[in-house]
């Protein structure tokens, strides 16, 4: 067998695959997107292709406005900022108690992997249940030390689902840019250690050079995940009070799955699509000018 | 050649034989009648079962599949949409009236019923007021069986320890705003009010939250001479004062409401377990404490009233057809999902079934057993009835309720004030439903 037709071969599972469960559901998406498909009401039965209207409709409805703009602090807030440096810092840290054998690393490397390995739904009634006013741990706690409850959900909701947001997804920045560390040869270490440097100068200019790659596919992957994510805001907050805390996913799922106006919930999809493509270009844009 | 044709003649045989056989089979299947319904709780089945058991005795030969679904009624309107989209839906449908059978009439899901209820004689024993309630279009689409209302629920215990009368009788707005005031002051522990708000309250925050204060300021939510939605008016803006008064100005309803994933689930169990002083709910929260409490102590705890309007000179509840059966336009045999609907319509059944899960009644003959006039709950239930005022029966009603779920929530979570929220409110309903449907009266 020619060498062509075995990498023929051996794609084609993965690709099909792809093609039905990714591929053709974009399509559809699209396709959707330009119509004005619905579950119920007269548009259930007379199902119309209605162009772009969805789209001009979406660019007049400030709710939708709104859910962009929360996206956007949930993904910076959640993901860049939280997920990133966290779990860069505790992957630094693990390599440090690895390489120094001081104990203690297995612990934290445990309890933050129990947090990724706790189903999204689940992590979130939890995170209500510590946010409850009335019954909630966190209260409860500000309780023993006599200071006066906090209303978590009402009066700071996008931080509080945040920081679930960032408990849960730290482990996987943690673990994939822990995996990077060990890939520096341990030598490049000890030279710029004879050569007189600090270790905050064999951070800057060995470390996070050397894994610079791994972490731009890791800002992607979480970057798009914390995008499309809503379960947890769902749990937590349902995306309220008001607005405050509904999130483009979030509002796609109320427009098609609440409201049954399927086409309006896949045209936000689609612009959802698009803000992750660019999210992804400009990660990628920047690698190479760092290349 | 020869063994070649013979070949295919026998083959030929095979293929007619296994078509035959096939035929057959499918001639002699039965036909079958399929009955959805969502129950949580575990209620109602017994009464689903005596309805079965009843049609099998005289349809021996129809197979009937009653299925059940453990679901709450949101995520069972979800997966029963989603089952007659792609053409799979029952014969027989179990599920909330109101907007519903606007929605589904317009989208073709459901069947006029005018045909089977004018030869039915059982269906003289349904008020006009009740019949009014399921009919769309000139078409009668729906039987109801246990008709909703709701009502201004107090803490008995809670208003007797902070010195509020007991009946409690508010006269005006200000009235609940007080009481809820003396109770936040006296009785710090506890939950003055409930005011349903926001996305979170569902189809509570138009119904139990918006509404009774809504209509209680003179507002309309529908012109029926106009067909167009009255999207601001000045009963919008009172309604919404009260709103930032509860929430905002006096603190009297936490704003956990609009952040609870279920929040008259927990709301409901903090008034009977006496945490919780007001809240305006459905009719069938007193009934489900009996059910769970008892009547002695559930009478003992929990009072009601209804709605006051906002100056105190006309008092009402909110009424609505309640959960009620559907033929679905799917349906091979509709005249036999309609003998199943019958059955379950005897007055016997609706009698017994809005006894145990306490409802007012759709049947006249069925309100008038005596078991049923001797509780005092639904005798009372029946009479507010007399007061009540309807959701207007429109396909677009739950693009309307999640509109003001968003209205109501920036206005209680002090996300803007009530002019910016009223004017997202008319521009959003103008995008949802075209300018040609939504008017403004001042």
């Amino acid at each position: 067998m020619k060498r062509s037709h075995c990498f023929f071969w051996g794609i084609l599972p993965a690709a099909v695959l792809i093609a039905l469960f990714f591929i053709t559901p974009a399509i559809w998406g699209v396709y959707t997107s330009l119509t004005n498909m619905a579950l119920v009401g007269k548009a259930a039965k007379h199902l119309q292709f209605i162009g772009f209207q969805n789209y001009v409709r979406l660019f007049r409805d400030s709710a939708f406005f709104t859910s962009i703009i929360n996206s956007m602090w949930y993904v910076v807030g959640g993901a860049i900022i939280g997920q990133f440096l966290l779990g860069l810092g505790l992957a630094l840290f693990l390599e440090y108690t690895e390489s120094n054998k001081i104990k203690g690393g297995n612990i934290v490397y445990g309890f933050v992997m129990l947090a990724w390995i706790t189903p999204a739904l689940v992590s979130g009634f939890e995170w209500g249940a510590m946010y409850d006013f009335y019954y909630g741990t966190l209260n409860n706690i500000l309780k023993l030390f006599s200071l006066s409850k906090i209303n978590w959900l009402g009066e700071v909701p996008m931080l509080s689902v945040i920081i679930a947001n960032i408990w849960q997804g730290t482990a996987f920045t943690m673990l994939v840019l822990n995996s990077a560390l060990k890939t520096i040869p341990f030598e490049l270490y000890e030279s710029a250690k004879i050569d007189g440097s600090s270790r905050w100068q064999s951070i800057r200019y060995i470390t996070l050079p050397l894994i610079k790659n791994i972490a731009i596919v890791d800002l992607i992957s979480i970057t798009i995940a914390t995008f499309g994510a809503f379960l947890m805001i769902m749990a937590i907050t349902s995306g309220g009070p008001g607005m405050k805390t509904t999130t483009l996913s979030l509002y796609a799922y109320r427009s098609a799955f609440e409201n049954y106006r399927i086409g309006y919930g896949c045209s936000i999809s689609m612009i959802l699509m698009i803000i992750n493509l660019v999210f992804g270009l400009t990660y990628l844009k920047f690698l190479k000018k760092l290349s | 050649m020869l063994v070649k044709s013979k070949y295919i003649g026998i083959c030929l045989i095979v293929t007619l034989m296994i078509l035959g056989i096939v035929i057959l089979i499918s001639a002699s299947e039965k036909v079958t009648i399929k009955v959805w319904y969502p129950d949580e709780f575990g209620v109602k089945p017994k009464y689903v079962d005596q309805a079965a058991e009843a049609f099998r005795k005289d349809f021996p030969n129809v197979n009937l599949e009653i299925a059940r679904f453990k679901l709450p009624p949101g995520d069972f309107k979800t997966k029963l949409l989603l089952a007659l989209a792609s053409g799979e839906g029952p014969d027989v449908i179990h599920y909330s009236g109101e907007s519903n059978i606007a929605e589904f009439a317009d989208a073709g899901y459901i069947v006029p019923l005018d045909e089977y209820v004018n030869a039915w004689p059982d269906y003289t024993q349904y008020p006009n007021a009740v019949k009014d309630g399921v009919t769309y279009d000139g078409h009668v689409y729906a039987i109801p069986y246990g008709l909703d209302m709701r009502w201004l629920y107090y803490n008995k215990n809670i208003f007797k320890a902070v010195g509020l009368p007991v009946p409690w009788q508010p006269k005006s707005w200000n009235d609940i705003i007080n009481a809820a005031i003396v109770i936040k002051e006296r009785a710090p522990d506890k939950i003055p009010y409930i005011l349903y708000a926001g996305v979170a309250g569902s189809g509570g925050t138009l119904s139990h939250g918006f509404l009774p204060l809504f209509y209680g300021a003179g507002g309309q939510l529908y012109n029926y001479n106009t067909g167009k939605w009255i999207v601001n008016s000045s009963a919008y803006r009172k309604t919404l004062e009260h709103y930032r008064q509860a929430y905002l100005d006096y603190k009297l309803v936490p704003q956990e409401v609009m952040t609870l994933p279920k929040p008259w689930t927990t709301m409901r169990q903090k008034m009977f377990t006496g945490e919780l002083g007001i809240l305006c709910e459905g009719g069938w929260v007193y009934g489900g404490a009996i059910y769970t409490l008892g009547l002695e102590e559930t009478e003992k705890m929990a009072g009601y009233t209804i709605m006051p309007s906002e100056d105190g000179k006309f008092f009402f509840t909110i009424g609505g057809s309640g959960t009620v059966w559907y033929v679905c336009s799917q349906s091979k045999h509709p005249e036999l999902a309609w003998e199943y609907i019958k059955r379950f319509n005897s007055k016997e059944i609706v009698a017994k079934i809005c006894l145990e899960t306490p409802h007012p009644v759709a049947r006249i003959d069925s309100a008038n057993l005596p078991e049923y006039k001797a509780q005092k709950y639904l005798v009372d239930c029946t009479k507010a009835l007399e007061y009540a005022k309807f959701l207007p029966l429109q396909s677009e009603l739950n693009q309307v309720a999640y509109r003001i779920q968003l209205l109501t929530s920036r206005v209680a979570s002090g996300e803007t004030s009530i002019e910016e929220a009223m004017g997202k409110y008319v521009n959003e309903m103008k995008l949802d439903l075209g300018e040609d449907k939504v008017e403004i009266t001042e």
